[in-house]
This record gives structure tokens, C-alpha cells and sequence, in this order.
């Protein structure tokens, strides 16, 4: 019998920083066995552990089209991430999983592609839009819609850039508050609305950020005409096991673990209390 | 593996033992299982306890055993689901679990808490296996033992059809009959230990059916709290029919001390923490409750369930709606435990009555 | 055995639970079904009592400071340089240079042998604890005027009451077994009930009244109902003629409390004095409740007067579900002062000015020359300490540095003694200014007896062995004053403490271990075949008539002023128990509340443009802290409440070492503060 509570040990290979209180994670696994056979899917995370400080979910934020290694991009906001931050290239850090659904992949194929993000937000997305990027071919136009609190919120400056010289690809940034050099747009990110011109038409939008942001930006793409069932989101809960157990993620009949952290905006309004949901 | 419990066995084969073989049974079964068995404190309180392996304490221990009138404040549900257990222990580098395995015969288990037994079975079961509960529970005998009366005042098993009889899920259930239990054998293990055992067991005389049948009636008729449990299913399977003032007020009157949460049979939740010191240490995890503001609290502050009415309301919907929509069984055994451990007398009865009844008891 | 029947370790109520073990380790705490008050039910500290005793930081070795740095060290080299300390300072500058902080969460007979050590060895009554911080005021006041500080009632009276006045006493926050008994009473059987508070407590949306006074202006509006009840004729008089002693006084003393004045003084508006009076004195079953928000004033004993007067005036007092009950706030504060860990007394009370007793003790320890003179209480022990005439002090199991009002004081204080022994069972933030610190049992890994707060004496027992060197306060006491050559403190076991208790002490005459049983026996039980007491004061007082001791009303010490305008009021939180030190260990409760906050009224936080969950800055002339807003209508406008827990953000820099002048209890519900955005 597997004990899904028991993780197993990987190497930190690479920390890059991010901004001043995120840094991204490049781990691998120790067991050869384990590192050949392990696979994951876009959008799922997994349960970080540093034995003594305890365990958080953080999502993956490498593509699984980019194999040999994982990635993840943490903000030290608690206990657990705090520690982690502390560790260095070269420090074991615990993992299992990995859990829960996946950005949808195949089904939005052939299809317009919107990305809105707000702050750390864009961490899981970059799993699917690095998917998306590597096989860019299978889809048509995409924007990237990316908020964040300040300049130096802006997680995967580099990668952002790269994103903007594909064909057919547009990156649009903007912060809440602006620091000096900034010369970029100021406002929240559906404040994008007014430059850019948002088509439902053959399309899905994917959104990613703070539950509040989550709340705006999906109310507005369904203003401007997306269907429920293609607005995608994530939904975030404090969580414990990662595998549908200790209760601590559940919304109805659903654990956000198991059975999200994907869901529609359609399943959104499903939900008994939908009003408290973000 | 053996004596999962099975489900799928009806009640064919009746036995009959004298109560006074009862405590050199367990004796016996003690050398081969940890067995679990009701016994009387002195302050009159009566706890599933293991039974002790040192003869001289077993003895002890023998001569405190209840089967009946059997009021426990937690159902066995903490043999499999301790309050605190170890997940895995570390030191430096290393980490190694810590499962536990042992064979585990529980004798004596009600009705309505083996209803709850399986359904957490089922629970851990599904779509990633607990490993500390599955396998606890893998080595496992369950002797039911209905209530003629009902051993809380708060019990309304017959409402929920939870009891006082089980009707399937044990590998033997006692039917208490004056000096002696038939004993019904619900499953091959449960036959496989009494043909282990059968210097204890007898064959009952005579048209036994009928006196059985006639048991169980009278034992269900002696159930004073009524409720309309399937009606209340049916309101909560209704989005939005109950008001919010309902939960409201309840959850004003909560003092939130987990206690309905704790006590409840069905209750699976749990939280992690590591116990450490320097570099050596322990992850364990131990129960939690969803009526908790910090259950849903999130790193950053944020909160969804903040409001004591949302949290209210989970607890009612998790059991009577969502339960019932993913199992089709409810998550309410109806033990009545939750009212009868509330220090301010909230209690699933009450808020099915309300709802039902349509009036304010809380 | 894995599950063993004992008594929650936190607050008075004395819930009856069983704590489970796997031999190594707690694993779990339940209620017991049947003990009186616990009846199936906890609260949820009681529910995790079992989890802060596994903390794998818990003291397991001798410490002595060197250089600076705790080393482990063994027991006998850590208690010899204890007791040559101890000896030094006591030959060189006198007994009445050691000091001894006992503690309301050990059992009565450590308490008893604290001040055993103190009285018979070290022959110095400079002996207290923490209940100068509590209920300091209720000792002195009910003495004065029934005879006895303690709870007059049980608590299964309740459920019988006909009216409960509850005032500062946030009753299902602290006490919550009794709290949700009065909620009941209100909700399932009609009782009215009448809420005095300056917060708007849990408590506060089932009362039938609820007033918010000004901080500090009890004496005011309990003078004014006895005078509303007095000037509509709503008083006792057969009661007032039989039972007591004093009423012109009383009477003379009340009749300037017009409502008018009252609301002037309080803010509780005149009509609701009035209608309070009335529902208060024409039940025939009125129970007063209170607890620190009456007590920690420096009027603490006026209030506690002033509310015995309430009670003798309509006679509500002396009878079953009818009396005045102060709601003991540590497990076994009631205890500790039962078995004489104050300067004052011996055990039950039994002063020590009193030639004969002194003499009865002298006997019964085989020691001659107990000091005669009170020694100094908590506060002054630290001041002392401070200034050098403590040389050595001996702290079992408190944390002043975070208990005790003007906390920087404390610390320059504690810094200073000449030699600081302190027994505990984590290194707490006190611990680390001591030279020795010694690791003691938790209430896991021990037998003895608590006191709740209905006078109930109940049996713990041990489940555990502690961990590490660790061990029990009774033991380690007892070692320590056979060290000091003293042969009378060798004990087999607890309950040959509890025999020499019963020997010494009337009230606790008839208890021995083997009487307790599962759920223990309410003091006075003076005899071997006495059933215990569950109503005090019936046919007469204890102390004979009681006696109408009227106050007048006299502000607080510190008063708000242009720069310092908002009055500070501190307090507890549900979820973590006094200074944190178990509670923060504990998953769940730890997880609740993790955080220091302040409460404000929602008209102030607009007024100062402040947000929930904002850092804000509060200062009062002693010290700042800093943290997290809370914003509601808890609190009246100009008025801020912080829970004092936090060593990160302690309250009790705030507030101000201003003490009752007989009870010698802190104001801790009122000091002049301001507030800043940071």
C-alpha cells in the first residue's frame, strides 16, 4: 500500500529570485527510480515539506513538456515558506504528489487563448502557458493580461519578455502602484479591458491571482461575453493533506485538492453558498 | 485479509451464547486479538477500551466489561482515528513512518456507531487511501450489539434507520435475550470465529426467528425522540430552502468548542503539525473541526468561511446534503452524541426538528 | 493504564476529563460522562489539553546560567547551589531577603509545600502568587463582609437561577462550562439575564439588559441600584434585620447615587439602572457573576464590597441558586489561596498574626519562630526584587514578565535579583533571566488535587512519566528543604501532603485522597463523614452577621487626558490561556488566534482612518506596542481592549503598576493610552 502522506526527499538544483519575497525552486528527485517514472500534469501542485517547520501546497510552476526537473515559484508568506526560502542550492526539501486537476490542455486547442493573472498568480499559469508556448502551432492568438502590486511584484520578468517576441502573442502588464522608471500601465488588471480588445468569440480565459482578483476578472469576461464554461479559474483554500482528507479545502461536495484547483465559472456558480466563495 | 467487515453478506445463521460465557470468551480472544470491549470507570463512565494482554490485568479488566446501556462520549471511531497520531518521525535527514497493524476484534459496537465505522471506511477508502486508517483497519472483527433501550436520551437511531439493530456491515451481531445474546453471523469471518470459538456458542430452540423479530420491534418502539430524517434530507437536498437565520442563530449560540466535531462518528477532519526540536522530530496529525474560524483561514488572511453562520451551515450541509448527495447515505448516524456532548444544546436532532417542524428550539 | 480520569489543567470550572497515553505520550483528552461539571461536555481547551505536554521543547534538564548560557546540570549540583544561595542570603541579610512566587496551575499540595518551604524553612512569609493578580480583591472583600472568598453557589445552580447578573466577566470566553450553563438558563428555561460589561461580550446578545459603563465605575452604578432598590422599598428588610450588620451606613453612603449621577459617572443610562434594579430585586433567585473586570481595579475591593451590599440588601444571598459568585480564573487559584500561598495567611485562611495559629503550625511542622509579620505580595516581591532587598527568588510556574502589570519594569526588575530560580515546565520568557532554571512535571505526569472555583477539591493523576530529568514540584520542593536540613517535608506521596493539609486546615478537615473520589468534595468539609458544602452561607454567615462595608466611587488611577485619550482595557481570549506558554503549543488553539490585536470602536477607526487588520501603535506612558486592529462594536468609543497573551505584543507594557490599597491587585482594566498609525 502507497502512503500518500509520505514524501520523498530532492535536491534543490537552482533558486533565481524572483522579486523581493519570491523565489523560484529548480528540485529533482534523489531516487532514479522516482525521477524516471514521475509525471505531472499543467496547473497541479504538489506538497512541499520541511520536516520541522511542516508542509505547504505549492503549485508547480514548470511545464511537464520540460522534463527532468520541477519547478516552483514561492512567495515566503507563512511558516513553511519562510523556511524554504531559507534553504540552499544543494538542501533536500520533502515532496509528494503530485495533486489535484490541470489546466484544460487538450480540449482548447484551436482556440483564442486569454491569460489574466494577478501578482503570484502567474506561477501555476506559467506551467500552461510555457505547455501552450512549446506548442504553439496548436493554438491561435494569445494574450497575456498581468497584474501585479508593483514593478517588482512581476514574477518571470525574462520569461515575459521571450513571450512577447512570439507571433502572435501579446503581453500586457500593468501595476497598482508604480515605483520610479515605471513606465508601464498603472491600474488593476481589468483595467486592461479599456486597451485592449477582449473576444470571446473561439475562446477560453484563464484566470489566475488573489481570490479578489479572481472575483473581478471573472465577472468581467463574462461581461464581455464569455460563456461560464469557458472562463476557467483557480480557487484557493487553506489545505492540509492535498488528497481529499483532512477537510480543511472543502467547498460543498468538492475538496478543492481533489477535485479543483481548476474549476469553470460555470461549477463557480453551482456552489451552494457561490456568494462566499472567494 | 480477513474481516473487512463485509457488507455484503445478510444475516443467515443465528447462534446463542450465555452472558456469563462472555467474559472467558473475550479471554480467549484476547490471546489472538487486541480486543476493544465497553468497560464501566468508577465514576460510572464507560469507554471502548483495549483489553489488557497481562492475565492479571485482564482479569481486572474483564470484570469492568458493559454490554449493556452503553453510553460512550465517543464512538469507536478513535481506534482507527486516534485524536493524535504519528505520520512519520525524522532526524537530520531521514524520515521513516510508523503505521500500526495489529488485529483488532471490537466487540460490542452499537448499531448507529457501525454505521458510522463504515462509513468512514468507506471515506478513507476512496480516491487515496489513508494509509494509518486503512491500515488499522484491515485486521479488524466487528461484533455489533443492538440496544433494547436507547443508552442516551439524545439517541434517535430508529428515525435515521441507523438502529438499534444494525441490519448488515457486522461480522456478528448479540441480540440480548434475558440470560443469553443470539448471536447473528453476518459475514464468513464472523462464522470463522465462532467455529474458533464454539465451546461458547450453542444453537438456539425453537421458532428463534420470531423471538428476534420481536426484539428488535420492541426495542425500536422504546426510542422517545422521534425526527423526520428523511424529510429533512429531502429540505436540505433543496438549495437555499433553509434560511440563513437559522444558521445564524445557532452559530450565535455556538461556543466553538469542536465537541459536536470531536464526538461525531463520521467525522474524518484533520490538521498536521511537526513536533520539533533541533533537527529531530515528529508530523503528526490529530482532529480538527470545521467550526473552527482559523479550518478555512488561509496564509494571507484571507478567510471564506470568516462568518460563524457559513461555518454553521457547513456543518449541517456537509452531513445532511453533501454526504447524502456523494454516498447516497447520510454523514447523521444519529447517535445523538453531538447534543449529548454540547456544553449550550445544539444538536443535529434539534436543527432537523427545526427545519422539519419549522419552529425555534435553539 | 492508556486513559485515566483527572482535572483539566486551565481555567476554574474543573471539567472532569480523561486523558489517554500510549504509554510514552498524551494521544488524547476527553470529557467525562458523568462528573458534575464537565457532564459529557469541554470546551475547547479542554478538548486539546493533551497536546501541549508532548512539545518536544519542554524543560527535561537542570539549567544553570554560566557566562551568560544555560548548561544542563545535574539535580544535585543545580539544587546545592540553590540552597547555598539560599542559605547566604538568608543568614547574611535575613529571611525576609528570599522571596517565593507560587502558582494557581500546580496542585494544592505543592502550593501548601511552597509556603511550607517559605514559612517553616526559609522563615519568611514573603510568599504570593498570582492571585494578587486576580482575585485578590475577592479574598479581601468577601472576608470582610461574609467571611469567606469564595463562589457562594455550585455551579449546577444555574440552571435554577431566576436572574444572573454577569459583570466583568466575559463568562463563555473564560469560564466557558459556566457561560454556556447561563446561556441555557436564558434560552431553555426563561431566566433573565442582565449583562454589565464595557465590552459587548458573547454573553451580552442574550441578555435581557445589557449596559456598557465607563472602565472603572463600578462602586458608581452598584451604589445606584441599591439606591433605586432602597427608594422603592425593593429591599430585604427581614433578611437586612437578621443577617446583617450595617445598613445606615449603607444606606447614608447610597442615597447620593441617583440614577441621574450615576449615568453621569458611568454612562449607563438612568432608566436602565432603574430597570435593572427592579428585575435584580424582585427575582427570587438572583445569582451575581463576576470575575476580573471587578476585581483588577484599584478599587478592586470596593467593587467587591459594593457587590456583596447588592446581594445582602435584597437578600439574594445564602441560598441555593442565589448568591455572589466570583469566578476563579486558574485551574486552582481558588486552591493556592485555600492552602495558604499568600504573605497573610496560612492554609484556610487562618491568619498569621494569630498567636495560637502560629503556634498550631509550629507544632504541626516541629519548627519554632514562624514569622509573625505579613511578607510582601507580587508586586511588591518584584519591586523589592528591584531594588535589591529580594536577594533570592523562587518562581514555581509563573510568568511575571508577561503577567504582571508595567512589564518593562518587571524585566529591569528581574534582571536585577541577585539570583532568580525558576520551575517550569518550558523556558519561559521569565525563565530566561534566571541563574537556575528547574524543569518541572506537567498536570499529566502527577498526582495532587486542584480547588475549582465551586470549592471543589479534585483529584489529578498522573499518566505519564515526565520527560526527561523533569519532575514534580512537590518533589523538587521537598528536596530542596531536605537540603536545608529540614526533615519535616519527606513525602511518599501527594496525599500524605493532602493529610497534613486536612490536619492544619478546618475547611479542608475531612479531605484525604481515598474520600475524593472520581469528582472531589466542596470545601468547608471540616470532618471525616462531612458531605462538603455546595451553598456557603446559609442559616447565617461564615463570619456571623454579614457585614455592609459602602464605598464611595473613586475614579481610576490614571485617567485619560488630550495627549493619552483612550482608555486601555486588557483582558483574555478564548482560545489561548494567560501567558501562551501551553496554549501556543497547541495546534488548534495556537492556530485560532495567532495573533496580538487591539480592539476598536468602529466611530474611532473611522475618526482615525483606520482599517481592520491595520498595524497601529499603543502607547501609554510606560511603553508601546504594536499590532493588528480589530474593528467592531465590542468596545465603546474611546475605548480600546487588548488581550494580554502576546509576548509579542504585550499589554502589559501598557498598563500600570497601580494596586488596590488593601488587595494590593493591579489595574489592569484601566489605563490612559494613545493610539498612532504607523
Amino acid at each position: 500500500m502507497k502512503n500518500e502522506y509520505f514524501p520523498y526527499p530532492a535536491v534543490i538544483e537552482d533558486i533565481k529570485t524572483e522579486t523581493t519575497d519570491t523565489k523560484t525552486f529548480r528540485v529533482w528527485f534523489t531516487d532514479k527510480v522516482l525521477a524516471d517514472s514521475f509525471d505531472y500534469q499543467q496547473g497541479q501542485f504538489m506538497e512541499l515539506s520541511v520536516p520541522g517547520a511542516g508542509e505547504a501546497p505549492i503549485s508547480i510552476s514548470s511545464s511537464p513538456s520540460r522534463k527532468g526537473f520541477l519547478e516552483f515559484t514561492i512567495r515566503a508568506a507563512g511558516k513553511v515558506t519562510k523556511s524554504i526560502h531559507m534553504l540552499k542550492k544543494g538542501d533536500y526539501i520533502y515532496l509528494r504528489g503530485p495533486y489535484g486537476n490541470s489546466f484544460p490542455f487538450e480540449d482548447i486547442k484551436g482556440k483564442n487563448l486569454y491569460f489574466v493573472v494577478g501578482g503570484i498568480g502567474l506561477a501555476p499559469l506559467r506551467s500552461l502557458i510555457n505547455l501552450v508556448m512549446d506548442n504553439r502551432n496548436n493554438f491561435r492568438h494569445i494574450k497575456v493580461l498581468y497584474g501585479a502590486r508593483t514593478p517588482d511584484d512581476l514574477c518571470f520578468k525574462d520569461e515575459l519578455e521571450q513571450w512577447k517576441k512570439i507571433p502572435d502573442t501579446e503581453v500586457w502588464l500593468t501595476v497598482d502602484k508604480p515605483s520610479a522608471g515605471w513606465g508601464g500601465r498603472v491600474g488593476v488588471v481589468t483595467e486592461l479591458w479599456k486597451e485592449t480588445h477582449i473576444n470571446p468569440e473561439n475562446a477560453v480565459s484563464i484566470v489566475c491571482g488573489p481570490p479578489i482578483m479572481i472575483k473581478f476578472a471573472a465577472d468581467k469576461l463574462q461581461e464581455s461575453g464569455f460563456k461560464d464554461k469557458d472562463i476557467f479559474m483557480t480557487l484557493e483554500r487553506y489545505m492540509k493533506c492535498g488528497i481529499g482528507k483532512c477537510g480543511h479545502c472543502n467547498i460543498d461536495d468538492k475538496f478543492i485538492c481533489k477535485d479543483g484547483p481548476v474549476f469553470t465559472y460555470e461549477q463557480k456558480k453551482g456552489f451552494r453558498h457561490k456568494e462566499h466563495i472567494f | 485479509m480477513r474481516g473487512k467487515g463485509g457488507k455484503d453478506m445478510k444475516a443467515s445463521k443465528v447462534k446463542i451464547i450465555g452472558k456469563k460465557k462472555i467474559k472467558d470468551l473475550l479471554r480467549e480472544a484476547s490471546q489472538e486479538w487486541n480486543v476493544y470491549v465497553p468497560q464501566k470507570w468508577s465514576d460510572g463512565d464507560v469507554w471502548m477500551d483495549q483489553l489488557p494482554k497481562d492475565k492479571q490485568m485482564l482479569d481486572e479488566a474483564l470484570e469492568d466489561v458493559v454490554l449493556e446501556d452503553v453510553d460512550t462520549v465517543i464512538s469507536p471511531k478513535d481506534i482507527f482515528f486516534p485524536q493524535l497520531e504519528s505520520i512519520f518521525k525524522f532526524k537530520d535527514d531521514k524520515i521513516w513512518e510508523t503505521p500500526e497493524f495489529s488485529p483488532k476484534l471490537i466487540f460490542g459496537v452499537q448499531p448507529c456507531d457501525l454505521k458510522g465505522i463504515l462509513f468512514s471506511d468507506d471515506f478513507y477508502r476512496r480516491n487515496f487511501e489513508d494509509r494509518y486508517y486503512v491500515s488499522r483497519i484491515q485486521n479488524r472483527l466487528i461484533v455489533a450489539r443492538g440496544c433494547l433501550r436507547p443508552p442516551r436520551p439524545t439517541c434517535f437511531c430508529s428515525s435515521a434507520k441507523t438502529g438499534p439493530f444494525a441490519e448488515d456491515g457486522f461480522d456478528l451481531q448479540l441480540v440480548d435475550f434475558g440470560d443469553s445474546y443470539f448471536v447473528e453471523v453476518g459475514t464468513r469471518e464472523g462464522e470463522e470465529f465462532i467455529t474458533m470459538h464454539k465451546k461458547f456458542f450453542s444453537e438456539p430452540d425453537g421458532n428463534y426467528d420470531m423471538t428476534i423479530k420481536e426484539i428488535k420491534t420492541k426495542a425500536c418502539d422504546s426510542l422517545e425522540l422521534k425526527v423526520d430524517f428523511q424529510n429533512a434530507l429531502s429540505l436540505m437536498a433543496q438549495d437555499s430552502f433553509i434560511p440563513e437565520e437559522n444558521y445564524r442563530r445557532i452559530g450565535e449560540r455556538c461556543i466553538y468548542c469542536g465537541g459536536c466535531l470531536y464526538v461525531c462518528p463520521t467525522c474524518t477532519c484533520f490538521n498536521v503539525f511537526d513536533n520539533v526540536k533541533d533537527k529531530e522530530g515528529e508530523r503528526v496529525r490529530n482532529w480538527d473541526a470545521c467550526v473552527f474560524e482559523g479550518y478555512t483561514r488561509e496564509t494571507s488572511g484571507h478567510n471564506p468561511r470568516k462568518d460563524k453562520w457559513l461555518r454553521t451551515a457547513r456543518r449541517y450541509e456537509h452531513k445532511l446534503k453533501f454526504d447524502y448527495k456523494v454516498t447516497g447515505l447520510s454523514g447523521c448516524i444519529a447517535c445523538g452524541r453531538c447534543l449529548s456532548s454540547c456544553p449550550v444544546g445544539i444538536g443535529i436532532s434539534k436543527f432537523i426538528q427545526e427545519i422539519t417542524e419549522k419552529r425555534k428550539i435553539m | 493504564m492508556p486513559r485515566v480520569l483527572t482535572t483539566c489543567i486551565y481555567c476554574g470550572c474543573g471539567c472532569g476529563l480523561y486523558l489517554i497515553s500510549d504509554g510514552k505520550r498524551l494521544t488524547g483528552a476527553y470529557p467525562s460522562r458523568n462528573h458534575p461539571v464537565s457532564r459529557g461536555a469541554l470546551c475547547v481547551k479542554g478538548w486539546n489539553s493533551y497536546e501541549f505536554s508532548n512539545d518536544l521543547n519542554r524543560l527535561t534538564a537542570p539549567l544553570i546560567k554560566k557566562d551568560g548560557k544555560f548548561i544542563p546540570a545535574s539535580w544535585d549540583e543545580t539544587l546545592g547551589l540553590v540552597v547555598e544561595k539560599f542559605k547566604h542570603y538568608k543568614n547574611t541579610f535575613g529571611p525576609d531577603s528570599l522571596a517565593f512566587l507560587s502558582s494557581a496551575k500546580t496542585t494544592n499540595e505543592e502550593n501548601f509545600l511552597m509556603m511550607k518551604l517559605a514559612r517553616a524553612v526559609f522563615k519568611t512569609n514573603n510568599i504570593d502568587h498570582c492571585a494578587r493578580l486576580c482575585h485578590a480583591s475577592t479574598v479581601v472583600g468577601l472576608s470582610l463582609a461574609f467571611g469567606g472568598g469564595a463562589m457562594t453557589n455550585s455551579i449546577n445552580e444555574f440552571k435554577d437561577a431566576e436572574v444572573i447578573l454577569v459583570t466583568g466577566s466575559d463568562t463563555t470566553a473564560q469560564h466557558p462550562l459556566i457561560g454556556s450553563r447561563i446561556i441555557n438558563t436564558v434560552k431553555d428555561k426563561g431566566a433573565k439575564l442582565i449583562v454589565i460589561d464595557p465590552r459587548e461580550i458573547q454573553l451580552a446578545k442574550y441578555a435581557t439588559i445589557y449596559a456598557q459603563p465607563k472602565c472603572g465605575t463600578d462602586v458608581a452604578w452598584i451604589n445606584g441600584l441599591i439606591y433605586v432598590i432602597i427608594a422603592e422599598d425593593l429591599h430585604d428588610k427581614k433578611f437586612i434585620e437578621e443577617r446583617t450588620e450595617g445598613f445606615l451606613e449603607l444606606k447614608r453612603t447610597v442615597r447620593d447615587y441617583t440614577p441621574e449621577l450615576v449615568e453621569e459617572i458611568t454612562t449607563i443610562p438612568k432608566e436602565k439602572i432603574i430597570e435593572i434594579a427592579r428585575l435584580y430585586a424582585k427575582a427570587r433567585k438572583s445569582m451575581i457573576v463576576y470575575s476580573m473586570g471587578i476585581t483588577q481595579h484599584t478599587t478592586g475591593v470596593d467593587n467587591v464590597l459594593s457587590l456583596a451590599n447588592l446581594a445582602m440588601v435584597t437578600g439574594h444571598i445564602g441560598f441555593a441558586s442565589t448568591g455572589v459568585n466570583p469566578l476563579r480564573g486558574q485551574n486552582n487559584v481558588q486552591g493556592s489561596c485555600d492552602v495558604g500561598a499568600l504573605p497573610d495567611v496560612y492554609s484556610g485562611y487562618q491568619s498569621l498574626v494569630d498567636g495560637d495559629i502560629r503556634k498550631k503550625f509550629e507544632q504541626g511542622w516541629r519548627v519554632e519562630g514562624l514569622p509573625p509579620k505579613a511578607g510582601l505580595t507580587v508586586t511588591e516581591i518584584i519591586s523589592a526584587a528591584g531594588e535589591g532587598r529580594i536577594k533570592g527568588l523562587y518562581i514555581m510556574g509563573e510568568n511575571p514578565i508577561i503577567s504582571d502589570p508595567d512589564s518593562n519594569h518587571v524585566r529591569k526588575c528581574l534582571s536585577e535579583v541577585e539570583f532568580l530560580v525558576v520551575q517550569d515546565i518550558f523556558l519561559s520568557d521569565t525563565a530566561e533571566y534566571a541563574d537556575v532554571v528547574l524543569p518541572s512535571a506537567s498536570f499529566a505526569e502527577k498526582d495532587g488535587t486542584f480547588t475549582n472555583t465551586e470549592r471543589r477539591v479534585e483529584r489529578i493523576r498522573k499518566v505519564i512519566d515526565p520527560p526527561g530529568q523533569a519532575k514534580a514540584d512537590w518533589q523538587i520542593l521537598s528536596e530542596v528543604a531536605r537540603r536545608m536540613g529540614y526533615k519535616g517535608m519527606d513525602y511518599k506521596h501527594p496525599s500524605e501532603i493532602m493529610d497534613e493539609i486536612a490536619s492544619l486546615t478546618p475547611i479542608y478537615g475531612g479531605i484525604t485522597y481515598d474520600r475524593l473520589g472520581p469528582y472531589g468534595l466542596q470545601w468547608p468539609c471540616p470532618t471525616k463523614d462531612h458531605p462538603g458544602t455546595s451553598v456557603l452561607h446559609k442559616e447565617k454567615f461564615t463570619k456571623g452577621k454579614g457585614t455592609f462595608m459602602p464605598r464611595p466611587y473613586i475614579p481610576p488611577a490614571e485617567s485619560t487626558d488630550e495627549e493619552y485619550n483612550f482608555v486601555l482595557t486588557t483582558g483574555r481570549v478564548y482560545w489561548h490561556w494567560h501567558t501562551r506558554t501551553m496554549t501556543n503549543r497547541t495546534s488548534t488553539l495556537e492556530r485560532e488566534a495567532p495573533e496580538p490585536y487591539v480592539e476598536i470602536n468602529c466611530e474611532d477607526a473611522e475618526d482615525l482612518q483606520i482599517r481592520d487588520d491595520q498595524l497601529i501603535k499603543v502607547s501609554s506612558r510606560r511603553g508601546a506596542i504594536t499590532l493588528k486592529v480589530r474593528v467592531g462594536h465590542k468596545v465603546a468609543k474611546g475605548t480600546l481592549f487588548i488581550p494580554f497573551h502576546y509576548r509579542e505584543a504585550a499589554a502589559n507594557i501598557l498598563t500600570i503598576l497601580a494596586v488596590d490599597p488593601i488587595a494590593k491587585i493591579p489595574e489592569y482594566k484601566v489605563c490612559a493610552v494613545k493610539v498612532e498609525k504607523i
